[in-house]
């Protein structure tokens, strides 16, 4: 049995609804213990957004939460009284790192449990004595004209410039589904996270890492960042007057893309759509296909709609060109190859049933990947920590439950 | 002084185009020695040297391989080793320097790695603990796993389009399959949006596997399928499916429960502002906001599933009263009674916004004379760390600035060596065959749509 990629690792985790609870996700999925916490009564926001399973708006139900939250164990802590900040503060004793993503205005819940005296999250150093690694993810980060302005996915996907080029020219820019910019955030504090615990390695320090959501996302603008510093050129989003080629175009049964990147001569893709009009020298070069892009788009319309999604994608690999095709959810979950690669495990919860959960990003050699816990319920880890772990007794317990601080 | 994370860390990049050697470049700016195999015979150099750019005001110039404004970016603070691996003296070296390497960056098709002898199992045994990534369209199992593959089409494969797309008017049915039902049309993620989320994966995993290493001794291979990292992504979605058979949610920039919730146009040409109300208070203050207290009692969006039910009415009033602002001038209305608004930037929005500003998310770098490149700025990290030093290093490599480096100093072939690994034409530090590439005027990249316009005032002290 290989052990845990970061076994030993402890996370506490002070998070809401995406950012902090994907982050600690990754790390839990590499073997880190993640603790959860979540204010008593109502629970992470997650639990209340959808969709649900079975369309139920039950807090346990929630599929957000079900996927975001694997691999955790779960505690309740009410951290706007000083009670909970002091347990907070006991659990971080042994732990080696807190991801939160509470409004910097917020963080005065912190500031005890860290063992600070004033409550600006700015001036967080991590906890040296015990080389605590603090990781904030926020949408503008700890600093900054922005710090404590509101948003939402759709406003950082916006200000992350990725939107202005997601959609058509011809029309409005176009959101990234999925709240993907607070996905990409996380993945990027998960990385910056371990970034600090591997320099922790040599000095025994830790320090505060600062995530900015709409910075992560602005990241991925290599092209258009330098068309404009070097050349004043503003990208934009994708033109619709072009000839098809990598783009979305519809064959039979659905939408493919067919693409020209690779290797292989034209020929190899005319011959492959089958549509005679293509084999016209005209299109063989990559300004040739420019200059006569709209005629290149009706003909590759005719030959694709002889065409069904899957079939073809599966002649274009076998003839070393890299199309590709639109799945939506079902055709992933069906998905041979995912199943051969074991992307997808499943996974029984007490409330919400079975269901097969999408698994790691990459795989790794001699690593098998598990979900070993399923999202906890509200408070489900209770007595194992507080009294397991952190020394409490179950009439202590009792009375912090009256209290309404679990 | 604080030090950089991966000081000591030495990275073998043999990788290509954009997902891995992005991952390189971070790596290097935490502090790495980041070697990037390169080689001087056009038809085997990595692309973004020839084919991407942008060049300074469109020129390539005569050392066009060094001045790629995407390259720079994606290759910053690295070294450049060149190795025509046709030869086998480079398979050699190659193997020498993973030898003294932590880190093995590779994004071949298993096919062509095998052909090199630089599968997993084979680099294994010159060096027991390395660290290494495969990064390929599909990985290295499964009946996919020899297609090649691009970010650009790879992108809908994962998923995107299933969840990206306009609300169209006659397809409001959210439990549609969603392919080719009139008017639900899938839509893309701007910029091979897969390529960033492996450059992430890539660099979690590997981090995860330096600790693992620091703890163990062992080392690891990161079979990192773009494929599949893409799928991850997705995983509400598919969960959604699992659960409840949904396999589509295409709803433009509408949202699930917060309305109103979009992007409108602003003053100005291609200006635009998202918004999201998410609650009732939201809402009475949304029509402070617009001026229009009527409708703040108007039945018809008294809550949030009638005013879910009116989005048509609410964007068409919304509309109206955004074309008439600045993006900023909108965001600043809401935001300041606590309403989530932003505008949506484009390059130079971010460049000049006083926020990112404030925040340093742009570094700037002195390129080498010979490169005509000057100082530029380039985009960094979304992270700061308070006790390290991570930052860009310096430009990206000239084409073997670091032949007599790597294989001198590192590996200790003597001058006279190195010296017949040139004359052999195994390494080089010009670019041979091919031409200059050329250039599409901006003009014509205008009227083609592939970018919006020129701003020949561009340039900013």
């Amino acid at each position: 049995m290989t052990p845990a990629i970061l076994e030993g690792v402890r996370v506490v985790e002070v998070g809401s609804q995406v950012s902090a609870p994907f982050c600690a996700r990754l790390l839990a999925d590499y073997g880190a213990d993640v603790i959860k916490v979540e204010p008593p009564g109502e629970g992470d926001e997650a639990r209340r957004q959808g969709p649900f399973v079975g369309d139920d708006p039950h807090p346990d139900k929630s599929i957000p939460f079900l996927y975001l939250n694997t691999n955790k164990r779960g505690i309740t802590l009410d951290l706007s009284v000083a009670t909970g900040q002091s347990i907070l503060g006991r659990l971080l004793e042994g732990a080696d790192v807190l991801v939160e993503n509470l409004p910097p205005a917020q963080s005065q819940a912190l500031a005890q449990p860290l063992g600070m005296t004033s409550g600006s999250q700015r001036d967080i150093r991590g906890n040296i004595r015990t080389g605590l690694i603090v990781t904030s993810i926020t949408p503008f980060g700890q600093s900054g004209p922005y710090r404590d302005l509101a948003a939402t996915d759709i406003v950082t996907c916006a200000m992350s410039g990725l939107m202005y080029h997601s959609g058509d020219s011809d029309r409005e820019p176009l959101r990234n589904a999925l709240s993907q910019s607070l996905y990409v955030a996380g993945i990027n504090a998960a990385v910056a996270t371990l970034v600090a615990l591997f320099q922790r390695l040599t000095t025994g320090k830790g320090q505060h890492v600062d995530v900015s959501v709409m910075e992560c996302m602005a990241t991925h603008l290599v092209q258009a960042v330098p068309y404009y510093n070097y050349m004043g050129a503003i990208k934009g989003r994708r033109s619709v007057r072009g000839s098809g080629i990598e783009e979305l175009m519809p064959a039979r049964d659905g939408y493919v893309v067919p693409s020209v990147q690779g290797s292989q001569p034209w020929s190899v893709f005319a011959d492959l759509i089958g549509e005679e009009g293509l084999q016209d020298p005209r299109f063989a070069s990559g300004a040739g296909r420019i200059e006569h892009g709209e005629e290149l788009k009706a003909l590759l319309e005719k030959g694709l709609a002889k065409w069904d999604r899957k079939p073809l994608f599966q002649a274009s690999g076998e003839r070393r060109l890299v199309f590709g095709m639109a799945q939506d959810a079902g055709d992933l979950v069906d998905c041979p190859h995912l199943a051969a690669r074991e992307f997808f495990v499943n996974v029984d919860h007490p409330v919400a049933g079975s269901g097969k959960y999408p698994g790691p990003g990459p795989n790794l050699s001699g690593y098998d990947f598990q979900i070993s816990r399923p999202a906890p319920l509200l408070g489900q880890h209770n007595s194992e920590i507080f009294c397991g772990e952190l020394g409490y007794s179950s009439l202590d317990l009792v009375q912090l439950r009256a209290g309404g601080i679990i | 002084m604080n030090d950089a994370p991966l000081t000591g860390i030495r990275v073998a990049d043999l990788s290509r185009v954009f997902a891995m050697p992005y991952a390189g470049a971070y790596l290097a700016d935490m502090g790495a020695e980041v070697i990037k195999i390169d080689t001087h015979h056009s038809q085997f150099v990595d692309t973004t040297r020839t084919l991407n750019g942008p060049y300074p005001d469109n020129e390539p110039g005569d050392l066009f391989w060094e001045r790629g404004g995407t390259f720079q970016t994606l290759n910053r603070g690295k070294r450049s080793l060149t190795l025509d691996l046709r030869a086998p003296e480079a398979l050699g070296v190659l193997k020498d320097l993973l030898r003294v390497s932590d880190i093995f960056l590779e994004n071949f098709t298993p096919r062509v790695l095998a052909r090199f002898g630089l599968d997993y199992a084979s680099v294994k045994q010159v060096r027991p603990d390395l660290i290494m990534v495969s990064n390929t369209g599909y990985g290295h199992n499964g009946p996919y796993s020899n297609f090649g593959a691009m970010a650009t089409a790879l992108e809908p494969t994962h998923g995107t389009g299933a969840f990206t797309g306009y609300l169209e008017p006659d397809a409001r049915d959210p439990n549609v399959h969603g392919s080719l039902v009139p008017g639900t049309v899938p839509n893309k993620i701007a910029n091979s949006y897969t390529d960033f989320l492996a450059s992430w994966s890539a660099q979690l995993a590997i981090l995860a596997c330096l600790l693992y290493r620091a703890r163990t001794g062992r080392g690891a291979w990161i079979d990192l399928a773009m494929y599949q990292v893409g799928a991850s992504f997705m995983g509400e979605g598919l969960l959604d499916y699992a659960f409840n058979g949904r396999r589509t949610r295409r709803i433009g920039n509408r949202h699930e429960s917060f309305s109103p919730h979009g992007c409108y146009p602003c003053r100005g040409d291609d200006e635009w502002v998202v918004l999201a109300v998410r609650n009732d208070s939201e809402w009475q203050a949304f029509c402070q906001a617009l001026e229009r207290p009527e409708l703040a009692r108007d039945p018809r969006f008294a809550d949030p599933v009638t005013r879910h039910q009116n989005q048509d009415a609410l964007d068409e009033m919304i509309r109206t009263w955004t074309s008439d602002l600045d993006q900023y001038q909108v965001m600043e209305e809401l935001q300041s009674r606590g309403i989530p608004s932003g505008p949506v930037l484009n390059a130079r929005g971010l460049l000049a916004d006083p926020h990112l500003r404030a925040r340093g998310l742009f570094e700037s770098v002195e390129h080498s004379p010979e490169t005509k490149l000057g100082r530029q700025e380039y985009l960094s990290r979304g992270w700061n760390l308070s006790d390290s030093d991570v930052h860009i290093r310096g430009e990206a490599p000239r084409l073997g600035e670091a032949n007599d480096y790597v294989l001198g100093d590192v590996l200790g072939l003597n001058p006279a060596e190195i010296e017949d690994l040139r004359t052999k034409g195994v390494i080089g530090e010009r670019l041979l065959g091919g031409g200059t590439p050329s250039t599409v005027p901006l003009a014509r990249q205008e009227e083609l749509g592939w970018i919006v316009r020129q701003e020949p005032d561009y340039q900013r002290d």
